[in-house]
């Protein structure tokens, strides 16, 4: 069965396999050159995995360790956010991190970090309790000394994933959702072709993008043997009406075994709380529990006393990939036309661009031919203007009428927005996916008033009935068949 | 002077039929009649919407207010863009059950944990949130849910009531009281809901226990210069508890133009 790809292909020069964040902007990369290009996502949608449960921070690379890939690609992908996120539609700020001391031993750890920072070339500079109360007011009165980090930002992740995608998609790049690799065909030690649930797609390379699956997807290609393991945070997020107040990023001190808990104002608005950073099981277990919440909470209380729990609107965990070593960024030593960018763990978001151009001339070396640029690609997707926050709510209505209704209340979120969403070239499958694009049932009241509403409108959209509309995987619907 | 009123409930309108023939009022309701909860059809509704045209209070229906800033109200709608500039937002705007986060629930992020008035606006138009469901809560959103979800079809409801049920329950329904809910289990789909060492086995989660209000209007979310909030808590829900607390909000209206006009 050829695969649904809407181009009528079935052999591509690249496939891609891992919508994540890392394989959106590779196929992003590889959308504005001339190669033929694929995408394969097991899940429904783009950004299902690490990508869609991070803090949303854009490190400038302050805190990575000199000299190794990670801070290489970190802090090469920093001085371009601005531009970036301009040309893929999403909400971007550099607002600066404050790493706080609360204790003399922090307070000590400071100028290494301080240090380690300017040797990563980022700017930083130890400041005093009241210099850091002066950038951030909201820190506590018992922090003594901080660490300002101008140049870290905070990015939309969700909108990120999905931007690269849509651009590469509007670049001629065959986005297959829903589509998990089931096996991989060999000839001559080279790989030939992969295998989807969405049909075989022949394949002169492939990268291997695919996370936690990424030791999977090696195996299945005889490529170098490593094992991934998922690294579970917990988060809070809180309501905008706290975070909107955020001036900075606000952390702790990062120790040898953790970055720590944050305090991270979102471009939504609103502030999220975490993570924490525990080995877990299963890939699939995203279960929050009572006192690792407890304790992160806890610890974002230490550095910013005006959080509440009843300010709580979401409470959820993510698995990040974890493999050793982190940062396999590179061709594969056994088979030829395979390049892994996977082990990826922390920094996925932030290294994204420079990882994406690592791997377009990793292609080029292996001799893929991913070396002309293809001139008639778009440079960027057309922005879609939001109500919320919008200074000229005339100019949209005039736009399109269906700026004055209002679907989902907190988010305000229109039904010209919601339209503008499902005609994406990658559409939302789900009601999460549609939450992504849009932000429709993420506010402080999670879908409570406007949820029904949702899925109906996505109903409409996608021509199902509106207890099909999947939640998350397409198995997972709102309701049942009565 | 004039008074923003956001919402055009029972609460929203009583305190425009109140202040109307003194100030200029103007209740803003997102959905396109009055009544709120109580519905537009209710007696109640109609006497209140007529004593609040005749004193004088505009109403726009269908019209959501979104931002208060610097005195002034946005509201859009399917008309176009409202600025009313007004000395006092009167925030009348309802309440909703509690979320999954504020009720602290654990576990994972299963399909079919469903907030109550989602589960009843699908049953009104024949969809089940679950075949067998459990409905946490024991107040009006709960006994509606319970009501809903049997009438479009559901084989066994079970409600689980944190607080001892203070009214008749429905029938047909198990009750569990007396139990707080702490976690979800299943996936992709809901299978249980744990309440300590309790296991309640379901195929949806129903989201109607307590009361928060509904607060939308940027910049009036929290307590803000110039703003008062009408939103009674009380389950359940009485229409003489909400024309009380329209009166209530309009004695604070006055209270507070009077000590502008002073200063």
């Amino acid at each position: 069965m050829p695969p649904d790809d809407g181009h009528g292909r079935r052999d591509y020069d690249v496939v891609v396999v891992g919508g994540g964040v890392v394989g959106c902007a590779i196929a992003w990369r590889l959308g504005f050159t001339t190669a033929r290009v694929a995408l394969v996502e097991a899940a429904h949608d783009v950004g299902e995995g690490a990508s869609k449960g991070n803090t949303g921070i854009a490190t400038c690379g302050a805190d990575c360790t000199p000299g190794t890939l990670e801070a290489d690609l970190v802090t090469r992908s920093s001085p371009r956010w601005e531009e970036l996120c301009a040309s893929l539609d999403t909400p971007w700020r550099r607002i600066g991190t404050l790493a706080v001391a609360t204790t003399a031993k922090e307070e000590r750890d400071l100028c290494h970090l301080r240090d380690q920072a300017r040797e990563n070339g980022c700017r930083a500079d130890v400041v005093t309790g009241d210099e850091a109360r002066a950038l951030e007011p909201l820190i506590a009165a018992k922090a003594r000394a901080a660490v300002h980090i101008p140049d870290d930002g905070i990015v939309d992740s969700l909108r990120l994933t999905v931007g690269y995608a849509e651009l590469a998609a509007r670049n001629g790049v065959a986005v297959l959702t829903g589509a998990p690799v089931t096996g991989i065909d060999r000839e001559d030690g080279r790989i030939a072709a992969v295998r989807t649930a969405r049909g075989r797609l022949a394949a002169r390379f492939v990268v291997n993008a695919a996370g936690l699956e990424a030791g999977r997807i090696s195996a299945l290609a005889g490529g170098d043997e490593f094992e991934m393991w998922p690294r579970q945070g917990q988060y809070w997020l809180l309501d905008r009406e706290l975070g909107g107040r955020f001036a900075k990023i606000v952390g702790g001190v990062p120790t040898e075994v953790t970055r720590g808990i944050y305090c991270v104002p979102t471009t939504n608005g609103s502030l999220l709380l975490g993570p924490t950073a525990v080995d877990a099981e299963y890939p699939g277990d995203r279960a929050v529990d009572a006192e690792t919440l407890g304790s992160v909470f806890a610890a974002a209380q230490r550095l910013v006393p005006a959080v509440r729990r009843d300010q709580a609107i979401k409470l959820f965990a993510a698995n990040r990939p974890a493999s050793d070593p982190v940062y396999r960024v590179g061709r594969d030593s056994r088979v030829a036309n395979l390049v892994h960018a996977a082990g990826i763990r922390s920094t996925g978001v932030s290294s994204s661009p420079a990882t994406a151009d690592l791997v377009h001339s990793l292609l080029a070396d292996a001799g893929a031919p991913v070396d002309v640029g293809d001139a008639s690609a778009e440079r960027s997707l057309p922005p879609l203007p939001r109500l919320l926050g919008n200074p000229d709510p005339e100019r949209l209505l005039d736009l399109d009428p269906r700026y004055g209704q209002i679907v989902c209340a907190c988010e305000q979120v229109t039904a010209a927005e919601i339209a503008a969403a499902c005609a994406m070239r990658v559409p939302p499958r789900s009601l999460d996916a549609l939450r992504k694009r849009t932000r429709a049932a993420g506010g402080r009241c999670q879908g409570t008033v406007c949820l029904a509403g949702v899925s109906f409108l996505l109903s409409l959209h996608m021509g199902m009935q509106p207890w099909e509309i999947p939640v998350g995987e397409p198995e997972a619907t709102l309701g049942v068949a009565s | 002077m004039t008074v923003a009123i956001v919402g055009a409930g029972i609460t929203g309108l009583a305190c425009a039929a109140e202040l109307a023939p003194g100030e200029r009022v103007e209740v803003f309701d997102r959905i396109p009649v009055a009544g709120g909860v109580h519905g537009w059809r209710a007696p109640e509704t109609v006497a209140l919407e007529r004593s609040a045209l005749r004193a004088g209070a505009i109403l726009r229906l269908g019209v959501t207010a979104i931002r208060w800033e610097d005195g002034r109200l946005l509201a859009v709608g399917p008309d176009g863009v409202h600025r009313l500039p007004a000395s006092v937002l009167v925030v009348a705007s309802g309440t909703r059950p509690l979320t999954r986060a504020e009720l602290g629930l654990a576990g994972g992020r299963p399909a079919g944990v469903v907030p109550a008035p989602v589960a009843c606006h699908l049953a009104e138009n024949g969809l089940l949130a679950g075949r067998r469901p459990c409905v946490v809560g024991g107040g009006d959103w709960a006994h509606r849910a319970c009501h809903e979800l049997l009438a479009a079809g559901a084989a066994a409801v079970t409600m689980l009531a944190p607080d001892r049920l203070r009214r008749p329950m429905p029938d047909g329904v198990d009750v569990v009281e007396g139990l707080s809910p702490t976690a979800v289990e299943g996936g992709p789909r809901v299978t249980a809901l744990v309440a300590g060492e309790e296991w309640i086995a379901c195929d949806a989660v129903v989201l109607a226990h307590g009361l928060a209000p509904l607060r939308n209007v940027e910049g009036a979310v929290w307590d803000a210069p110039g703003v008062v909030h009408a939103q009674p808590l009380d389950d359940p829900a009485t229409v003489a508890g909400a024309r009380e607390a329209g009166l209530r909000a309009a004695a604070e209206v006055r209270a507070l133009i009077g000590s502008k006009a002073a200063a």
